[in-house]
């Protein structure tokens, strides 16, 4: 499974702080989050900022990151700074 | 003095305590026109009283009160005033702004500003009304907490500020509380209490004049809407506050831990801003006029009271090493009432408690230990224990005595905000350059480039000296103009904060840090942007239209350069040169993480570039040609300039346009 955390407003529209899933890479991930959970659209969830063991997933393969099990994800709604 | 600008009441006044005299102070448009407001007009004000090197706790130390062009206006995010001081716990020009209603009142009461010198015999609070300006006694408030003191002193309609029991006690942090609201740092409560002077209330019925209403109105109603729709301001702000940061502060290794000996904090989630929105919050308050509303109402042992900032969070939680949300949302409440610095009173903590984990002073207090925190803050705001004493002198003072220099976590003995500079090395530069010390705000707050909005390189030092000048225009700018500095957020587009994924974001964050020549021609030569774009830098604007000066993007930047580099004058005589631009060893020299040698801030080459790109020789003293662009002249720099009492004519308003005629005018078309 993959830990999934959520942070910024994701966490308050969402209502979880936490999620597990399967998911094979990024997209797979946002697609099943998506049906899990229809808040935001997979247009919006791919403006996220996106965290892959602490790495940013735009600085591994994007959306196409392998996923395996036991990884963590961070999740946080984009303009979470300022 | 009358003026012949909007947005003014042409109005200053010195009051002498000791004396118990008052009278105007000459301020003419000229000051105005160079200096507009704020931190800026109270720089060029207290530029008249200061010979040298003075004693921050003396009579004559001029505690200045300044309004902005835009306070009381009712433009969006305005209701705010500044104070400025000989700060008692740098020893150098301090200016703290605030949000609470005293500034609007005293404009009310028909002031720009209020200089307060002398010292009264015994405990006093001033009255300013439109008509009278009285001294009374406040024997009955001694001893008061800030909230106490607000409700004793009775009449809501009355703008209050106010210090609590550490402004009496010469806190050397010590704050001044307006409503909820407090201008807190720099010690601003410590400088009042030493003059005896516990509140100053105002009231009144002036109405400010606008130059150009209908203009004016306008641009009030799409600045509003901008700030509603913007992802910062108009989300974010107000659904999580500042405490969002947390995260991503964690997420970029600029969360201060541990004394700043790291940039992350494993229990971080426990006092984050999501935590605090989902447990805690009640509802959003905010300040008069402001369409963000980013403060907050928290619930903590059955009462509601301000909730933390995330300078809070990070200083009262992961910097002490305490994940317990309910004891922060405690603390900051305990401090605001006992009136104390929350940023400075959590920095001096910090180093005490590593003082005693080194063996180098028993300080009573420890990492992680949080059962005897609300009392030590009781003590240090009474002085009441030898420990708490030495801790209300700040941590440049504890230093001093017992060592450990290198890991005392402030510049120009002003504690740093909660933003490890090593993982945000444009914002380590800031903290050691900026005029009033180690404030995030007057050094540029770079980390908003850094991680925080958008994801420059944070350890690359191209652009960054040039940047970081081009924030600090920008906000000392904005401030004098009376904008919160959260309306700054807003310059940059939404997009680039609400799509980092996107090409021409990521596109703007690489190329952002080459364009630092090209950024540091406008800093140096900011009148060549002779143009307005008001739909995102309203600020300047909206002060053209509230003033009736001439205004635009170039204009308004220059403002900005020239109010530092005025504050910079200022501290030059008091001593300060470039070697206190500096930062403590360990931000550096040592990594912030082991494996990346560039988490360290390189200062000495930052500040080369900062000093060039100022306009500023190596030593770190302004040029004259400097001087000369912004038309700072030698002679506003001798003391005490005499100046002649010039009257300015009546002030020139513009009236709105009726609209009544208007319609008539079009029914009598439509009939045709």
């Amino acid at each position: 499974m993959i830990k999934v955390e959520f942070f910024g407003l994701y966490r308050l529209n969402y209502g979880m702080a936490e999620w597990e899933t399967d998911a094979k890479d990024i997209n797979d991930l946002l697609k099943k989050l998506h049906h899990y959970n229809s808040f935001y659209t997979v247009k919006e969830l791919k403006n996220s900022i996106i965290l892959v063991n602490g790495k940013n997933f735009m600085d591994l393969k994007k959306y196409r990151t392998k996923l395996n099990p036991g990884d963590e994800v961070f999740i946080m709604s984009p303009a979470s700074g300022g | 003095m009358a003026t012949k600008y909007g947005g003014y009441t042409g109005k200053v006044i010195k009051i002498d305590l000791t004396t118990q005299k008052v009278e105007e102070y000459p301020i003419n448009d000229r000051d105005r026109r160079l200096f507009l407001g704020g931190k800026v007009l109270a720089a060029r004000i207290i530029n008249d009283f200061v010979k040298g090197p003075m004693d921050p706790l003396s009579p004559e130390n001029p505690l200045v009160i300044t309004n902005c062009p835009l306070t009381g206006t009712m433009a969006p995010c305005s209701s705010r005033f500044n104070i400025s001081a000989i700060s008692p716990l740098t020893g150098i020009l301090t200016s703290s702004n605030c949000g609470g209603n005293f500034g609007m009142k005293l404009k009310s009461a028909g002031y720009d500003a209020a200089i307060i010198v002398g010292k009264s015999e015994k405990l006093t609070y001033v009255e300013i009304l439109e008509d009278q300006i009285s001294f009374k006694d406040a024997e009955f408030l001694k001893g008061k907490t800030t909230g106490e003191t607000q409700e004793l002193l009775g009449n809501k309609r009355l703008g209050k500020m106010v210090i609590g029991p550490a402004g009496e006690n010469l806190v050397r942090y010590a704050c001044v509380v307006s409503e909820e609201r407090a201008a807190g740092r720099g010690g601003m409560g410590a400088v009042m209490g030493s003059k005896n002077l516990k509140a100053v209330v105002a009231d009144g019925k002036f109405k400010i004049p606008i130059y150009n209403t209908d203009k004016f109105a306008k641009l009030r109603k799409s600045w509003t809407q901008y700030l509603t729709k913007h992802p910062i301001t108009g989300e974010q702000l107000p659904r999580l506050g500042t405490a969002a940061l947390l995260a991503s502060m964690q997420q970029k290794h600029i969360l201060a831990t541990k004394n700043f000996s790291a940039g992350q904090f494993d229990e971080f989630r426990s006092i984050s801003g999501e935590e605090l929105a989902e447990k805690h919050l009640v509802k959003n308050k905010g300040c008069i006029t402001c369409p963000i509303q980013c403060g907050r109402v928290c619930e903590v042992d059955g009462k509601q009271v301000k909730g933390p900032e995330v300078e809070a969070l990070g200083l009262l939680g992961a910097n002490i090493m305490n994940s317990d949300l309910e004891s922060i949302i405690k603390w900051n409440y305990e401090l605001d009432e006992l009136g104390m610095d929350v940023i400075s009173a959590a920095g001096t903590l910090a180093f005490a408690m590593e003082l005693n984990e080194k063996g180098m002073w028993n300080s009573g207090v420890e990492f992680g230990k949080i059962d005897n925190i609300s009392q030590v803050f009781h003590d240090i705001a009474h002085r009441s224990t030898q420990e708490a004493d030495q801790m209300a002198n700040g941590s440049r003072f504890l230093s001093q005595k017992y060592g450990g220099e290198e890991f005392c976590m402030n510049a120009k003995g002003m504690e740093f905000a909660a933003y490890e500079p090593r993982g945000a090395i444009g914002q380590g530069l800031g903290y050691a350059v900026g005029n009033r010390g180690g404030c995030h705000l007057n050094a540029g707050y770079m980390v908003v480039l850094e991680g925080l909005g958008l994801t420059i390189n944070p350890y690359t030092t191209h652009g960054k000296a040039q940047l970081s000048i081009f924030l600090q225009n920008v906000m000392e700018a904005a401030s004098a103009g009376g904008s919160c500095l959260f309306t700054t957020y807003a310059v940059f587009p939404g997009f680039l904060y609400s799509k980092p994924n996107s090409f021409v974001t990521r596109l703007v964050n690489k190329v952002f840090p080459y364009l630092g020549p090209v950024i540091g021609l406008v800093n140096r030569w900011p009148g060549l942007l002779q143009v307005n774009i008001s739909a995102m830098v309203p600020h300047a604007a909206m002060i053209k239209y509230a003033t009736g000066m001439r205004m635009n993007i170039g204009e308004f930047l220059k403002f900005g350069s020239r109010g530092f580099n005025l504050e910079r004058s200022i501290n030059a005589r008091l001593g300060i040169d470039s070697k206190d631009d500096k930062l403590p060893k360990r931000l550096v020299e040592d990594l912030q993480i082991p494996d990346n040698p560039k988490s360290r801030v390189p200062l000495e080459k930052l500040r080369k570039q900062f000093y060039r790109a100022r306009g500023w020789d190596k030593n770190g003293s302004i040029k004259k040609r400097t001087l000369k662009y912004y038309r700072i002249r030698e002679k506003d720099l001798d003391v005490i300039a005499e100046r002649p009492l010039e009257i300015q004519g009546e002030i020139k308003v513009i009236p709105p346009k009726p609209k009544k005629e208007k319609k008539v005018k079009e029914k009598a078309k439509k009939e045709v």
